[in-house]
């Protein structure tokens, strides 16, 4: 099959797969929870755009729905207030994960993915928030998200500025995705600026100006503009993204499409995204990346993930595609506790070993 | 009674069609495979762009274009590459000694992330080995970085941190370009192998000869036992001394003779720069230290 085969076939996955509609939902949290469930992300985070701090009913959701069975008293949820105005939520990830690398010793090992505290300052409730986002492990405290989120309209529209995930695609947690590295947008890369925000009915908008380095200090006068529209009519949706870097290292511009859908205990996500970057190479290069991931409720805390990427890092040169197949169990015994167990193959070029590595791991989630 | 009707029919059609969808969407991503890799370099990039699988640095160069080759293009710019690179840490070929040499870190202001001279003190290393203050081991989610690749970078870093051979003048001088332990290095593991790279293929045939090559014991003045001294297989710049046992916690010099005779000289005849003054001749030292490990624990 050609590269514009390759590419077209890509797109005409996604733009399908997301096309179709059909029944009611079950429960879930993270992009495809919110699929199954048909909710938009500001449904169960204090963050309109999804990821970090969980609300009210989010929080009660975790503790009712998402695990096979309840520990604590029925009548007496964690909801996450520390009071009347201030919210706190936390996440742990540790893993215990073993990579195989074809003509290399196998490596295994224990490690602290992350630790982070969440805390959201409502001091006016419904309009004014001051939020945080606190890397507290591994190593000293950095902050990923330091925000204030002002609603100019109750729950409508709102204006936030500091430091800030851009929006852009799918808000996996997997960093390491290839649609997430492309994009250069993940939740280890915050960047600072404004963004203004529209939740109405079932539309989910986003547009916001940064100053493009990733965290990074600024080096010149360009901005990055970034963009993100979803539709959430129930069972499916779909969105669009792009983004404009205009940097004195080379532009770079991005285009994204991304949808979801749900049918009984599955749920289907889909992403495919196209950049082209002045500041790769000698002449630039033009990338693209898609993602697709089917996850089966087996039945309540038990859900089956399978995901299959595909990545092309430079248009013009043939036969350099990458693609990384996942295959994980995810178990919630009870509220609070995530169990993850996972097998991903890499395939690459033959005569680049690392591209061409298997990894198992085991994790363990906690959250508040 | 037609909306209720209606909605009936969307129901029972909806599991067919995501059916269809599904097996639509699985079938042409199936499709999207892996690159076979024809006619590219290790980096999967086209011949002579990376430098990936070409021959080791030439007359003149030093380490950086090794570690840009076989770390840095391959693993680090999946994500530091471009506009929009994390913390604005491009580290392509065309930025990478730009963005490292003498650059503060952006996580821990107080750093460098290349000191020149200092690896143990320079934030590249401390993120490669996974005890930075901030954030973690890189590269994120891979597999950690093997010790040949880290000490690549230490030894790099230990000898100065040059930049790439591109960037000086060419010279017809045999010079060194790094050692392992590096000059100044305190090792804490069992040492029994000194490495030496080079900036061009040592004549082998001088290596052996006495007093060429020596290992001196600072407490006794006396010359180590060695084993072995080689030139590497298929890598001419690389000379290996083994020890014919494991150093003894101390003081250790290592000298490469570049005047009177014998003389190390490249297999072209020229003699080694020992002293750095940009002419031919003049002998080299490296002093490092061995100290005893730590009895329990101690840092990975």
């Amino acid at each position: 099959m050609t590269r514009s085969r390759r590419i077209l076939a890509s797109l005409v996955a996604v733009v399908g797969t997301i096309g179709l509609l059909s029944a009611p939902g079950t429960a879930r949290a993270e992009p495809y929870l919110a699929v199954q469930m048909g909710f938009k992300c500001a449904q169960c985070h204090v963050n309109p755009t999804g990821g970090g701090l969980r609300n009210i009913f989010g929080n009660a959701w975790a503790q009712t729905q998402l695990a096979t069975r309840r520990l604590g008293p029925e009548d007496d949820l964690w909801n996450g207030m520390l009071g009347k105005y201030l919210a706190i939520g936390g996440n742990l990830r540790g893993n215990y994960a073993t990579t195989r690398v074809p003509d290399q010793a196998t490596t295994n090992g224990f490690d602290l993915q992350e630790a982070r505290i969440y805390l959201d300052a409502a001091v006016i409730p419904n309009r004014l928030s001051i939020y945080l986002d606190e890397r507290v492990g591994p190593g000293n405290a950095q902050e990923q998200e330091a925000n204030v989120r002002l609603w100019l309209r109750e729950g409508s529209v709102y204006l936030k500025a500091g430091q800030f995930y851009l929006p852009f695609g799918w808000r996996l947690e997997d960093d390491n995705a290839y649609v997430r590295q492309l994009s250069g947008i993940n939740m280890q890369t915050p960047d600072r600026g404004v963004e203004i925000g529209l939740e109405q009915g079932q539309w989910s908008a986003q547009l916001s100006v940064s100053n493009g380095t990733a965290g990074g200090p600024e080096v010149d006068d360009g901005k990055q503009i970034s963009t993100r529209v979803e539709y959430v009519p129930g069972n499916w949706r779909i969105g669009a993204s792009a983004t404009v870097n205009n940097a004195d290292a080379g532009d770079r511009t991005g285009l994204g499409l991304f949808g979801g859908l749900h049918w009984r205990e599955f749920a289907l996500l889909g992403e495919v995204d196209y950049f082209d970057d002045d500041g790769l190479g000698s002449n630039g290069r033009k990338l693209l990346a898609s993602f697709v991931e089917a996850n089966w409720r087996v039945r309540q805390g038990h859900n089956v993930k399978l995901s299959y990427e595909w990545f092309e890092p430079d248009r013009d040169v043939d036969e350099d595609e990458q693609t990384r197949t996942s295959l994980l169990y995810e178990w919630s015994p009870f509220e609070f506790v995530q169990a993850r167990f996972g097998f991903r193959y890499f395939h690459g070029i033959p005569q680049n070993d690392l591209q061409n590595r298997s990894e198992a791991f085991v994790q363990l989630h906690g959250y508040f | 009674m037609a909306p209720v009707n209606t909605s009936r029919r969307r129901a029972r059609r909806a599991p067919a069609l995501s059916t269809l969808a599904l097996g639509i969407g699985t079938t042409l991503l199936a499709s999207c495979t892996a690159g076979e890799g024809t006619g590219l370099d290790a980096n999967g990039r086209p011949p002579g762009e990376s430098g990936a699988g070409q021959p080791p640095p030439a007359a003149g160069a030093n380490d950086f274009r090794a570690i840009q080759d076989t770390i840095l293009t391959p693993i680090c710019t999946a994500c530091h590459a471009g506009a929009s690179a994390p913390l604005g840490l491009r580290l392509d070929s065309a930025n990478s000694y730009a963005a490292l040499v003498n650059v503060a870190s952006v996580q821990v202001s107080s750093l460098r992330r290349v000191l020149p001279g200092d690896p143990g003190n320079s934030y590249l290393v401390q993120k490669m080995e996974g005890r930075a203050a901030v954030g973690s081991r890189m590269p994120l989610g891979g597999p950690p970085l093997t010790q040949a690749s880290i000490d690549l970078v230490r030894a790099w870093i230990a000898a100065g941190a040059r930049p790439p051979a591109t960037a000086q003048a060419p010279q017809k001088l045999l010079v060194v370009s790094s050692t392992i332990p590096a000059t100044g290095e305190i090792a804490v593991q069992a040492v029994r192998e000194i490495t030496v790279v080079f900036n061009d293929a040592v004549d082998a045939s001088l290596v052996g000869i006495g007093g060429a090559v020596q290992l001196i014991d600072e407490r006794t003045g006396a010359a180590v036992a060695l084993q072995s001294i080689s030139v590497q297989p298929g890598n001419a710049t690389v000379l290996k001394l083994r020890t014919a046992a494991v150093l003894a916690p101390g003081s250790y010099e290592l000298q490469l003779r570049g005047q009177g005779s014998p003389a190390l000289a490249s297999v072209d005849g020229h003699v080694l720069d020992g002293d750095a003054d940009g002419r031919a001749g003049g002998d080299f030292s490296a002093a490092f230290l061995v100290v005893p490990a730590p009895a329990s624990g101690g840092s990975p």
